[in-house]
Formats: C-alpha cells, sequence, structure tokens
C-alpha cells in the first residue's frame, strides 16, 4: 500500500465546506419545509438564507478556481470506460476485480464521477440555487409581474434538494469502495489517497510527469528559482506541490540516480559543485577532484570548443536548454548528455557563473551513431546489431516490407510487454498501434520504404496489456543489392519522465 | 501532525470564521426600520372653561335646549355634524361593480338585530341625536343632535334604555335623572367611554357585535390592547380619535358592515409605516398580510362575544306558556350545522331565539382588499341552499398577486364571523325586515306578540316591500374585520402559527402556496421514496460486498 496525493489544499476546503453548506442547508430548508422544528422557523429561514449566500459566494470562488487552474477538464464528460465503471460497481466489485480506472491528481474522476457532478454543476445546483434566489426574492420579483406561484418555484427548490440529498448519501457510500473503507475518505481530508502499489505506481507516474512539466518551467528559466541547485528546488517543489511520498516510494533515489546530474560553474570555467549523479554520470568517485578543475577538462579534443562556446553563450545572460554535449568519462569512455543551463548571478547582479543539469541518452547517441556509421559506410552493420543485441536502454525491430515482423531484441519486448520473441515475429506492426496511430505511422514506414531514414519520431505503442507507451523511434529502410526489402530501426523509451523532461526540453527550445 | 495542523488550517480555520459568520449575520435588517418609539402623539387641550359660561348655568328644560346653547357659540357645527353617518345613519358608498348606494343602519339588515326600521324607538338610544323614533324623523334638524354623548366628560351622562322599564323615555332621550347643565359645563374632546358607550356595546350588550370593541378596554394592560392599555407599565392610554383622526366631525375609519369602499380608512400605516419590524423579511410580510393577521392572535379578551344569534328558535313559549328571557342553557358546547363550538356560552331568550357567545376567539381569515359587496334590501336570494353573506368582502390571492391592478392590493385579514339564522320570504325572495322592539300587544312586534308572520307583516309594511305571508329562516354570516384589541409583539403570531401544515391559522386560505404549510404530497413522496431506494441500494450493495469479502477471505 502506498499513498498518492490526490486532492489540493482549495479542493479539500471547498468539498469539506460546501458539504457542510449542503447538509445544514437541507436540515434548515426541510424544517422551512415544515418536516420537523428545530432551529425555529424564522432562524431557520434566516439560517438557510446565509448559508445560501455561502454556498454561492463558495461556488463563484470554486467556479474561478476551476477556471484559472484549469480543474474544470476534469469535469469534461467522457464515455471511455463509463460501461466498464458501472460494470465495476454492478459485478466487479463483489469479485475484486480491479478498478477500471485510476485516480491521479490530474485525472481524479472516474467516467461516472465525471457525469455525475458534471450533472451537479451545470443541472441540479444551477436549479437548487436560481429557484432558492426566485423564492428568496419572490415579493420583488411579484412585483414587477415576473412570477406568481411561489408553489412552482418552490416544489422546483424541494425536488432539487431531494436529488442532492440522495446524491449525498449514494457519495459518502462510494466513498468506501476505495482501497480501504475509509483511504477515500482519509485522502479527502489530508490530500493522499492510500492505493495499492499498481495504482500508486501508475498514480505517481502521472503526477510525476505533469509535475515535471510544470517545475521545469523555472528550471528552464522562465521561472524564479534562484536557489542553489535548481533541480533539487524543482525537485522540492514537486514533491511538496503535487506530492510524491518519497518515503514509500523511493522515488527520489530513482529520480536522482536515473539520470539528471547537477553542476555549478563559475564565471571563469572552473566546476564550483557537481551531485552525486554528475559524478556517476562522469564516472567519478572524488567530488573533490572536480571541484575546481575547469570544464574543458572532461572533453575530446573536438568537444573541448563546443562546450566553451555554450559556457560562454550563458555567461553572455544566454539560457539554453538541451543542448547535446559529449563528456569524457574517468575511465576514459565516451558518454552523451543532454545539458540546461542559466547564469546565475550575485548580490550586485552580475553573472557570478552558471548552473545546470544534464541528462544522460548515451545509449541513444551510440545507437544513432552506430546506424549512421551503418548506412554511410553502407556495410553490413555489424557494429550496429552487436550494439542493439547487447543493448539495454533501446529496443530494436525489423520488419518486412508488407509489414511483417521478422526481428526485435530484448528490450523491444520488455517496452511492448511480451514474453518471448514468437509471440511477435510475424505478425503485422498494426498489432501494436491503436487504430488511428497505425494509420499515422503508415505514412512515416511508406516514406522509409522508398528510401528514407527517418530519426526521432516519437510515436505511442499499443502493449500487449493493453496499456500505452512513448518511445523516440528511428527508422531506415533495409537493402537487399537495390531493392528494399523491409526497414529497421531503434527505440527509445520516453514513457514517463523521459517523456515529461524531452517535452520540457522542446519547449526550452521554442 | 503535520497533516493534522494542514486540516486544521485549510478546514477547521475557516469553517469556524465561516460558520461563525452564517450563524450570527443578520442579513435581515430593514435599513428603513421605523420603531415604534419615534411615533408622536399629541393631545390638545381646550383652552376653554365651559363652566363660567352663563349660557350653560341657565336651566335646561329639554336637551333640546342644551343643543341649541352648545350651537349658539359653536355655529356651523351643527351643519357639519348633520352630514356625518353618526347623524344620518347612512353614507353614500361605492359597491366595486355595482354602482353608489346609500349605505347604513336605515338602508342595510344585519344578522343581529337585524335592522333598525320599524324598532328606531329602542335602536336609536345609540343615535346621536334625539327623537329618532320612526322613519319620519326630521335629518335636518340641528336642535336635535346630542352633542353630549359624545363631548360629555364628566361620565354622567347616559341615554334612557327604554329596555330596563315601560318608563323610561325612547329614541334616544337622555336618561331619566341626567342634570344637563352640570354636563354642559363640562364637555371636551370624546373620551374611550364616550365613544364606547355606543361601539362597545351595539348590538345588546358588553362586546355582542364587534367581538374586539369591549367595555374591558377602557381599563385594560398592554397585553389586551397596546393602544388603550390604562394600566400597568408603558401604558399608552390613547384615545380613540388618535387612530380615528377626526377633522369637523368626519372621523376616519369605517367599518364593512355598513360601508363598501376604501375611503377614509384608518390604518396602522399611517403611524407605524409599512416597515415597523427590525426584520426585512417580517416587512416584507405586509404585501400579503394585514398588520392585524398577526397582532390581533385573538379577540374578545375580557368578554364573550356572539358568534351565532339563531332567529329560528325565537317566539318559542316556556312549558307554563309564557315567554322565556334571558336564559342560559347548560353545557359549554354547541354544535350547529355540523361544525361543534367548545367553551361557549349559550342563551336561549324567546325574543331573540338562540345565541352562542364565545371568549377568547381565534379570529378567522380571509382575503380582502378594503372594498365590500352588500346584501341590499331590494336584493332576491338566490340560493336558499347556502349561507348567504350579507357583506361579502372583496379579495382574493390573485386580486394581491395581479401588479396590473395595484389598487386592490388584497391581504389576508383577521375577521370575526358572525352566523346568523333570520327570517327571509319564500315567494319574494326577499330578506324580511321584521318589527321587533315594542312593548304593546298587538303592535305586530316579535317582543310583544311573539308571532313571526304579524312581526315579518309589520316590519315588511313599514319600508315598503312586498311580504307574501310566507316566511321561513335562512342561514346568513357577517363578516367584521378586526383592528382592535392589538397583543404586544410578544404576543403576535409565530411564524409556526401559519407556516405549519397542521391546524395552522390559514388553514382554510387555499389555492396559493405557503412554505412549511403546503406539500406537493407527489412531489414529497417520491423525494422520500427516492431516499429509501438510495438507502436501500447502498445498503444492500454495502452488505454484498462484505458478504463477497467473506467468501474471498
Amino acid at each position: 500500500m502506498k499513498r498518492v496525493l490526490i486532492y489540493k489544499r482549495y479542493e479539500r476546503f471547498w468539498h469539506w465546506t460546501q458539504a457542510a453548506f449542503i447538509l445544514l442547508l437541507a436540515l434548515t430548508g426541510f424544517e422551512v419545509h415544515g418536516f420537523y422544528h428545530l432551529f425555529g422557523y424564522q432562524q431557520a429561514v434566516l439560517f438557510h438564507r446565509n448559508l445560501a449566500w455561502a454556498f454561492i459566494i463558495l461556488i463563484v470562488f470554486t467556479q474561478f478556481w476551476n477556471i484559472t487552474t484549469g480543474e474544470w477538464r476534469q469535469y469534461i464528460p467522457s464515455t471511455k470506460l463509463l460501461k466498464a465503471q458501472i460494470e465495476y460497481y454492478i459485478t466487479g466489485i463483489f469479485r475484486h476485480a480491479p478498478h477500471p480506472t485510476r485516480k491521479t491528481v490530474y485525472n481524479k474522476f472516474n467516467p461516472l464521477q465525471r457525469l455525475t457532478y458534471l450533472g451537479l454543476r451545470v443541472l441540479i445546483i444551477p436549479v437548487v440555487v436560481f429557484s432558492g434566489l426566485l423564492y428568496m426574492y419572490y415579493v420583488y420579483f411579484v412585483s414587477h409581474g415576473v412570477v406568481h406561484d411561489l408553489g412552482a418555484i418552490a416544489y422546483f427548490h424541494v425536488a432539487g434538494a431531494y436529488l442532492l440529498l440522495g446524491f449525498v448519501i449514494g457519495h459518502v457510500y462510494l466513498t468506501t469502495t476505495g482501497h480501504k473503507p475509509l483511504s477515500a475518505i482519509k485522502a479527502m481530508l489530508t490530500g493522499w489517497e492510500e492505493m495499492s502499489d499498481e495504482d500508486a505506481e501508475i498514480a505517481l507516474k502521472e503526477n510525476l510527469k505533469v509535475a515535471l512539466v510544470e517545475s521545469r518551467k523555472g528550471i528552464s528559466g522562465k521561472g524564479t528559482i534562484e536557489k542553489e541547485g535548481m533541480f533539487e528546488t524543482a525537485f522540492e517543489d514537486v514533491v511538496e506541490k503535487l506530492g510524491i511520498d518519497t518515503v514509500s516510494t523511493h522515488l527520489r533515489e530513482k529520480l536522482i540516480h536515473s539520470n539528471v546530474g547537477y553542476f555549478r560553474i563559475n564565471k571563469n570555467g572552473f566546476y564550483e559543485d557537481v551531485n552525486d549523479v554528475w559524478l556517476s554520470l562522469y564516472k567519478c568517485k572524488d567530488k573533490k577532484k572536480v571541484i575546481g578543475s575547469h570544464v574543458t577538462l572532461d572533453r575530446t579534443p573536438e568537444g573541448k570548443k563546443a562546450i566553451m562556446k555554450l559556457v560562454n553563450r550563458v555567461l553572455s545572460g544566454e539560457t539554453i536548454s538541451g543542448e547535446q554535449v559529449e563528456r569524457l568519462c574517468k575511465d576514459g569512455s565516451i558518454g552523451y548528455h543532454t545539458v540546461s543551463a542559466a547564469p546565475y548571478k550575485d548580490k550586485e547582479g552580475n553573472i557570478a557563473g552558471l548552473e545546470g543539469f544534464i541528462i544522460d541518452n548515451t545509449a541513444q547517441v551510440e545507437a544513432e551513431q552506430a546506424l549512421e556509421k551503418k548506412i554511410a559506410t553502407g556495410d553490413k552493420g555489424e557494429e550496429f546489431y552487436k550494439l542493439m543485441a547487447s543493448s539495454k536502454d533501446v529496443g530494436y525491430f525489423r520488419i518486412d516490407k508488407d509489414g511483417f515482423y521478422q526481428d526485435v531484441n530484448e528490450v523491444w519486448l520488455k517496452l511492448y510487454k511480451y514474453d518471448s520473441r514468437e509471440e511477435i515475429i510475424g505478425k503485422h506492426y498494426s498489432l501494436s498501434r491503436t487504430k488511428e496511430d497505425f494509420v499515422a505511422l503508415q505514412k512515416s514506414v511508406n516514406r522509409v520504404l522508398k528510401g528514407e531514414t527517418i530519426p526521432f519520431g516519437i510515436t505511442r505503442r499499443y502493449c500487449k496489456d493493453g496499456s500505452i507507451g512513448y518511445h523516440q523511434i528511428t527508422m531506415t529502410p533495409v537493402y537487399d543489392g537495390n531493392n528494399i526489402i523491409g526497414f529497421e530501426g531503434f527505440i527509445v523509451d520516453k514513457t514517463d519522465k523521459k517523456l515529461a523532461e524531452e517535452e520540457l526540453m522542446k519547449e526550452g527550445l521554442v | 501532525m503535520k497533516k493534522f495542523f494542514e486540516i486544521i488550517l485549510i478546514v477547521i480555520v475557516p469553517w469556524i470564521i465561516i460558520f461563525w459568520i452564517v450563524f450570527t449575520y443578520n442579513g435581515d435588517k430593514d435599513p428603513g426600520y421605523f420603531p415604534d418609539k419615534k411615533i408622536e402623539i399629541k393631545h390638545p387641550k381646550i383652552p376653554v372653561d365651559h363652566s363660567k359660561f352663563a349660557i350653560l348655568q341657565k336651566k335646561f328644560k329639554t336637551p333640546q335646549d342644551m343643543t341649541k346653547a352648545c350651537l349658539s357659540c359653536h355655529n356651523g357645527r351643527g351643519k357639519e355634524f348633520m352630514k356625518t353617518p353618526h347623524w344620518l345613519w347612512l353614507q353614500k358608498d361605492t359597491i366595486p361593480g355595482r354602482g353608489v348606494f346609500n349605505l347604513g343602519k336605515r338602508d342595510l339588515l344585519n344578522d343581529f338585530c337585524i335592522g333598525i326600521n320599524s324598532n328606531e324607538n329602542l335602536c336609536s338610544m345609540c343615535h346621536a341625536g334625539y327623537g329618532y323614533s320612526n322613519k319620519n324623523f326630521d335629518f335636518h334638524n340641528p336642535d336635535n343632535i346630542d352633542c353630549v354623548v359624545c363631548h360629555d366628560n364628566t361620565g354622567t351622562y347616559h341615554k334612557s334604555n327604554p329596555c330596563l322599564n315601560p318608563k323610561n323615555p325612547k329614541a334616544g332621550m337622555p336618561a331619566l335623572g341626567v342634570n344637563l347643565n352640570y354636563v354642559a359645563q363640562h364637555v371636551g374632546l370624546p373620551r374611550k367611554s364616550n365613544c364606547g358607550a355606543c361601539h362597545f356595546t351595539g348590538g345588546g350588550g358588553n362586546n355582542v357585535k364587534h367581538g374586539d370593541l369591549e367595555i374591558g378596554l377602557l381599563h385594560c394592560t398592554r397585553n389586551f390592547d397596546v393602544h388603550m392599555a390604562s394600566v400597568g407599565k408603558n401604558a399608552e392610554n390613547m384615545r380613540c380619535q388618535d387612530c380615528h383622526k377626526t377633522v369637523n366631525h368626519n372621523i376616519t375609519g369605517h367599518l364593512y358592515t355598513v360601508a363598501s369602499s376604501a375611503h377614509n380608512r384608518a390604518t396602522c400605516v399611517e403611524c407605524h409605516t409599512d416597515k415597523p419590524h427590525r426584520s426585512k423579511l417580517l416587512n416584507e410580510h405586509f404585501k400579503t398580510i394585514a398588520c392585524q393577521t398577526c397582532h390581533i392572535p385573538v379577540y374578545a379578551k375580557g368578554f364573550h362575544t356572539k358568534i351565532i344569534w339563531d332567529w329560528s328558535t325565537a317566539a318559542r313559549m316556556g312549558k307554563n306558556g309564557k315567554p322565556i328571557f334571558d336564559k342560559e342553557l347548560p353545557g359549554h358546547t354547541y354544535t350547529y350545522y355540523g361544525k361543534t363550538y367548545k367553551n361557549v356560552d349559550i342563551q336561549y331568550d324567546s325574543r331573540h331565539g338562540t345565541a352562542v357567545f364565545q371568549k377568547d376567539v381565534k379570529p378567522q381569515y380571509i382575503w380582502f382588499n378594503g372594498t365590500a359587496n352588500h346584501h341590499l334590501l331590494h336584493d332576491k336570494i338566490k340560493d336558499t341552499t347556502h349561507v348567504l353573506i350579507l357583506n361579502p368582502l372583496f379579495g382574493s390571492y390573485h386580486d394581491n398577486i395581479d401588479p396590473r391592478d395595484p389598487r386592490h392590493p388584497s391581504k389576508i385579514w383577521p375577521v370575526k364571523v358572525m352566523q346568523g339564522k333570520q327570517p327571509y320570504d319564500p315567494v319574494t325572495m326577499l330578506l324580511i325586515q321584521p318589527k321587533l322592539a315594542s312593548r304593546v300587544k298587538g303592535s305586530g312586534a316579535l317582543w310583544a306578540d311573539f308571532n313571526w308572520k304579524a312581526s315579518c307583516t309589520a316590519g315588511m309594511k313599514y319600508i315598503g316591500l312586498p311580504f307574501s305571508g310566507h316566511y321561513a329562516f335562512l342561514r346568513t354570516e357577517t363578516i367584521w374585520p378586526l383592528n382592535h384589541e392589538v397583543s404586544p409583539s410578544s404576543k403576535a403570531l409565530q411564524c409556526i402559527d401559519c407556516h405549519t401544515d397542521h391546524n395552522g391559522r390559514l388553514e382554510n386560505l387555499t389555492g396559493f402556496y405557503i412554505p412549511g404549510r403546503n406539500h406537493s404530497s407527489l412531489l414529497d413522496d417520491s423525494g422520500l421514496i427516492f431516499i429509501i431506494l438510495v438507502l436501500l441500494g447502498v445498503s444492500i450493495h454495502g452488505i454484498l460486498r462484505i458478504v463477497s469479502n467473506k467468501k474471498n477471505n
């Protein structure tokens, strides 16, 4: 069991306040309707009026919040999985079937909820509010001849009240269908929802993806992060704002140890600070050796010029993002990464140096280089096929001219979630695409089959288990003599955080 | 711990603020609120000592001599007074939709003593004049004005009651033994007791007619009547004229048993404005509800008032063959046409028939727009199977809500409904004016001869209308809007008195929606069924989940 942040602060305030308003409005309203004596009729009427205005103010605030934060999108109805959700409540829940939908901070509502809440928002609450206003100011409306019969107004109002009350009962009951009976209520109080590990993983990835997109706006120079360690700050920000339960998920470590390295360089080009990821990417064990060394030290001779060019650009005040850089590791190997950096300033506002982060893409660059070499030399490309066979990060595929899989590597199988090659070899590639994606991909394939090489396209895959993933694809034709007999290429997974980062890079470049 | 504080911060703290505002903020203050304290009541004093005037020292042989003396100084007042209904017992008034008529005691029948015609000798003991003994009375002779019945400030003047003693003078003459000179030397503005002499005891005794005007008002507390209270704390001790403002003997205010149009009324808003409450919500009620409705929760607070007068049992003799006079019947429950009246006093008198009295009566409520119709002497009875209302008050809910007709803003009013059963001619379909009051046997008077046919013949002949010789009894009603015995605000009706579906005050006023009173049983039933179904649904679903959980475990 893990916990994921689902509800934001305003949302929780709004939800519980609205709940209290609705219950108190029902309590006072049904007294006015004559069902019982509790506050006394006059008090009940006055409380009901005050509550009504408070409720209207809350609605206005909340709609403002919904519009400005984009949260309104969560109410857009969707029929996708609606049937599945209904079937789940009717039968699946008794068989302990998994929830057909998952909750994330960016997609809180299942299709049934979307539909119900939208109905409340656009139908029932407006009916109750407007009939209530007519009811409240009936005397004035009568004077102007707008309405003649309080009865009709009252009956609309009361009918709305019954529907709302019924909703509240059903709503409270459905809160018990979460991971544990009280999970949903706890989540609405604390913001954090308890989920099964599997659900939490997906929810976290989703949360992180969007969160990184948001936070990188700060890192890429559009925001106002001035503290030391931009990524750290951004990361903390993500954790703080959108909720990643770092203790239970170890996600922070995963991320830190994935491929993001931090560095700070003074205006003369000497390292002032780097983080552990940076060190591991440069295959360096001793941080002291790095601090004080020059940025050109870790470069190939060609690389020294390129890196100084970038450093000078940043020192002149520019922010760079997603620039491709190569590095010379301590063990002599060559690695590749993208770098994003921005100048940092001293107290007087003068540029004192630059800082930024690097994201490793060695595997991809190596694959590209191998492929380029293969194409350029026109050889059998043994180096490329060797690399593909042994790669742990890059998926390889070969498809004949009719579209049937001829070969894939282990990474490819993992990404597409197949268990063995036998399951896919000889199958048509449309199997691994949704219908619309297939149409889009087919156009590219046709271009490749005419002899073109298409690098770095982003495409969406349809995995064996029905899930969707994203990857970067590079495709090139396969020749037999002068005849194109098919095409091959490699894919680099970009599904989760990598995709978010890549998207940011693109954003930064625009 | 951090989360706990967060919840406190984002939910509990705002809630304390929000609900403190919601439950304490009074959004119901009317900025136009006009407090009672702002009302000023002026009591002018007469700067003259009448006891010093020589003309009033001279011994008056007749009451007319006294009137001459009055008018010798107050010249013009006689002509002025002779135009008023107190003298004419008539006034021109418009019945909406029918036209202009002379309305008044001389031309209308009621369901108490039915009518004054042929009974003037008795009835005119409440006429502000001397000698109004029959229809030939000279309404143009100012000498016959009885000034002092209203202006006596000694309390010693009163008119002769011919019922008490055969020797007593008739037709509104002063009682024997009244010192006219003493009275004339001590005249002043009318006091409550002057007005009350007639208005409290009309119909034959204390509070018989109006129900909200009784002798008890002369010495009462605020609980009895906030305006006229003279006993206890904060007693305003207001006089009748403080509300019934009077200019040149023209007194504002009229009763719809003898009037029909909405002119010359004395209303609450003249002093209190239409925003007498702090609460806007209460002031808004004025659009549909007369002040009296809430502020006169009960009437006949001091003395019982007559609610039923059944003339059909009159003229029956006792076992000894002699008439029965003023007999209190045993029991305090009376059933009349299917309705049972509890805590009532029942009287029988061979002269009057059966009378039922009730004290502390809850008013009935009607829509009333300030105008009334009347069953006139010549009007034919159309339907004898139903109660004939002698003064139907106009008004309806729709009259109120129609914004195109602002002249008729109907409001809900409290009324006393007086039920009568009185003679009519089943051939001519006219109501009958019987001759009642006379001690002379053979005169045809019911109270002398105890013969209905003779009484009807004499009465109808007197007013010059045909009588077929047949008579029967018809159920009638008169409607008396209530205006007096206003209770203090603490005793006024509360919301729940009307906003309830259980024995509410306005139970009988149907055809419009009152929150808390009206329910659509279709809506409420389907609403409750819906709630029950939802509860049932979630219960079953929940139980099934528990069961399936156990199975799977």
